[in-house]
């Protein structure tokens, strides 16, 4: 294969970052030249484990998805039947959960719970990348800090759903879908919390904000946890639950919340350039796509021993 | 004259008519062995204590005047005689009832213990008349719509906590009182006052509900102010809607009762069974709701509240030409939540589709989804 500007600069940026030497550099450039130039063909005839090949989430993460998982949907069964209280099933729904002289201890609890997790998080991505720069093995291009090639990346992808493009892009560790789901998730949380303390701490926002907006505010703040938590239910469920669990080639479930790894298959279709990264810092993976190629008779013509592609 | 009278006698003749049917059942009805358990020195159960006594009025409704000895026995004017509210009555038979019985009369029979003086309903109704609910028992149109004493209360005889007054309380009591029955009244009228007997906050939110939610009425009012050219509450129409989108509302729906009802805000707690009889609009600087006493209102409860609490609104609502913050908010709001939704689905729709052409398909088994050809032909090398 030969490697776009893009894909050259992840590489090198990676074995320079991780010292490689002479020796392991021409074994992973030997590795990359065997790789068919159709990454689709590449990623179609990879053995997969479905509970995950390549490492992606350290348990730090899972931990935290685990967290935002169980307290988003904890406060969203406690809270949305005292929103839609004229539904049908608002009421029963609620006794099931124990009357609102619970479910108010519950959510406000659970929230408190939901706000420790995301200190944790914001303390996760400011010390990791910290240890990673002192390490200086720092790429930010691996962060979930967006950049134009997202932009480009979802052009890229609209033209190969349409039938337009050969090939999916190449995209980094978190594709652009991600960046766009991490950063609504961060956004409402930050907008559910700073409206959850205004119904909990009403004296002190009314205290806090100029007499001029502070009816506004509250106004707003109570349109938006219910339509914040909505919308975001609503994502989960017909978005996140898709991608990661009805979608094809994720149907039935995606383990990497669970085992912190992707299949191979799927870091090769969506996440190129971390399948180089992988390709780099993983000997092992080395060893297991060049065992593929040969076996299918994928290796590509251009490398040496190369039969077909 | 003539015209007037005619009706009045009809209903006199259909009384009597009815009253001769219901002779029948004398027998039936007659007073238990015990008596009927409270004074009938008028004689009033001559008639009344048949069951089928009654006239049609005017208007077709059916009016029963039938009094239940053993149920009036337990209310409490069991001990007042008929005549002190039935004013009207001078002699037996009875002329047509024309006024009906107000509750600001003096009863003549029972004295104020605190005072000495005839027992009268009198302050608290004159207070109730003064309020923006205030009505003659009689008032036509809307003001015929406002709610009168028995409206709210309804003195219901049914207490579990009462059937039974505790043995060990009571009869110490009848040591001297002698009278057990005596004694169990005076038990119970004392303890309902301890127990603070009323309506929970939902049967309060539900029973200002049953004029405030009906919006025949507030259309009338509305259309009666007009014709007045007097002003009216913003949130009147309102009211209750917005009450239940509020926090306190959906507290007090799930039975939370520490949250604020109607009365919460709309009376003073400072004077509260005196202030639940002269409930005020928000424009009378008296209410607890003016803009002048709201925030000390708001401080019964929330104790650390501003000037800028007091500012929030309480019946919150999204009608624009009340709040049109609130409107425009919500409308980009559902504009924002509709497009991302859509357009996620979509997308999610799209990539399907655009994968699928490429040989992706569903399995549950091996790990792999790209097991079927592809319309591309890139397939799997088996």
């Amino acid at each position: 294969m030969k490697l776009s500007a893009e894909a050259r600069d992840v590489v090198e940026t990676c074995m320079r970052q991780r010292r490689i030497g002479d020796k392991e550099r021409a074994e992973i450039e030997a590795v990359i030249a065997a790789l068919p130039q159709d990454r689709v063909l590449l990623a179609k005839n990879v053995v997969s484990n479905p509970v995950g090949d390549l490492p992606r989430y350290s348990i730090h993460i899972r931990l935290q998805h685990m967290l935002t998982f169980t307290t988003f949907l904890t406060l969203a069964f406690t809270g949305l039947p005292i929103h839609f209280f004229e539904a049908v099933w608002a009421e029963p729904f609620n006794s099931v959960l124990g009357g609102v002289g619970i479910t108010r201890i519950v959510h406000r609890t659970i929230a408190v719970l939901m706000v420790l997790s995301m200190v944790y998080h914001l303390m996760t991505i400011t010390l990791g990348p910290w240890a990673q720069w002192r390490a200086g093995r720092l790429d930010w291009r691996r962060t979930m800090l967006p950049n134009w090639k997202d932009l480009r990346d979802l052009r890229a992808d609209v033209r190969y759903f349409a039938g337009r493009g050969d090939m999916r892009p190449e995209m980094d560790k978190f594709n652009y879908k991600q960046k766009i789901h991490y950063f609504a998730a961060a956004f409402g949380n930050l907008v559910m919390v700073v409206s959850g303390t205004s119904f909990l701490f009403p004296e002190f926002w009314n205290w806090l904000l100029p007499a001029a907006i502070a009816s506004e505010w509250q106004e707003l703040m109570r349109l938006s946890h219910p339509h914040e938590a909505l919308l975001a239910l609503l994502v989960i469920a017909f978005w996140h639950w898709y991608n990661v669990h009805l979608a094809p080639g994720r149907f039935p479930m995606q383990w990497t919340f669970l085992t912190g790894r992707i299949t191979r298959e799927h870091q090769i279709e969506e996440h190129f350039l971390e399948y180089l990264r992988n390709l780099v810092e993983l000997p092992e993976e080395r060893r297991a796509v060049i065992d593929m190629l040969e076996s299918r008779e994928l290796v590509a013509e251009a490398a040496p021993g190369g039969k077909r592609r | 004259m003539t015209n007037n009278l005619m009706p009045r006698t009809v209903s006199s003749c259909a009384l009597w008519l009815l009253l001769a049917f219901a002779s029948l059942d004398a027998a039936a009805a007659a007073a238990p062995a015990s008596g009927p358990g409270f004074s009938d020195s008028e004689g009033c159960l001559l008639c009344h204590k048949y069951p089928r006594i009654g006239r049609v009025t005017d208007e077709g409704a059916r009016r029963s005047y039938y009094i239940m000895p053993e149920v009036f026995a337990k209310t409490v004017h069991r001990n007042v005689p008929c005549r002190d509210c039935h004013t009207e009555i001078r002699e037996l038979p009875h002329k047509p009832v024309t006024r009906g019985v107000t509750c600001d009369t003096e009863c003549h029979s029972v004295k104020n213990p605190a005072t000495g003086k005839p027992f009268s309903h009198k302050p608290i109704y004159e207070a109730y008349r003064a309020s923006v609910h205030g009505r003659d028992k009689q008032a036509k149109g809307t003001d015929g719509d406002k709610p009168y004493c028995v409206s709210c209360h309804t003195n219901p005889l049914y207490n579990p906590q009462e059937l039974a007054p505790p043995a060990a309380i009571t009869d110490r009591c009848t040591l001297c009182h002698e009278d057990r029955n005596f004694v169990n009244r005076w038990y119970n009228h004392t303890s309902r006052r301890i127990r603070e007997v009323r309506r929970t906050p939902e049967q309060i939110v539900q029973l200002c509900s049953t004029c405030h939610d009906d919006q025949k009425m507030v259309q009338r009012h509305q259309q009666q102010a007009k014709v007045d050219g007097r002003p009216l509450g913003a949130k009147f129409p309102i009211a209750v809607n917005s009450y239940e989108e509020s926090f306190h509302g959906k507290m007090v729906r799930y039975g939370y009762g520490a949250a604020a009802n109607c009365l919460s805000c709309h009376a003073d707690r400072k004077n509260y069974y005196l202030s639940v009889h002269e409930i005020r609009p928000s424009r009378d600087p008296k209410s607890p709701v003016h803009a002048d006493r709201r925030l000390e209102t708001c401080r019964q409860c929330h104790t650390r509240a501003d000037v800028n609490y007091a500012s929030l609104d309480p019946h919150p609502t999204s009608a624009k030409g009340l709040n049109a913050f609130r409107y425009y908010a919500e409308m980009i709001y559902n504009i924002i939540g509709n497009v991302v939704i859509a357009g996620l689905v979509g997308l999610s729709l799209f990539e399907t589709y655009g994968r699928w052409r490429d040989g992706v398909c569903w399995r549950l088994l091996h790990g792999s989804s790209w097991r079927r050809n592809s319309r591309r032909g890139r397939d799997r090398v088996v």
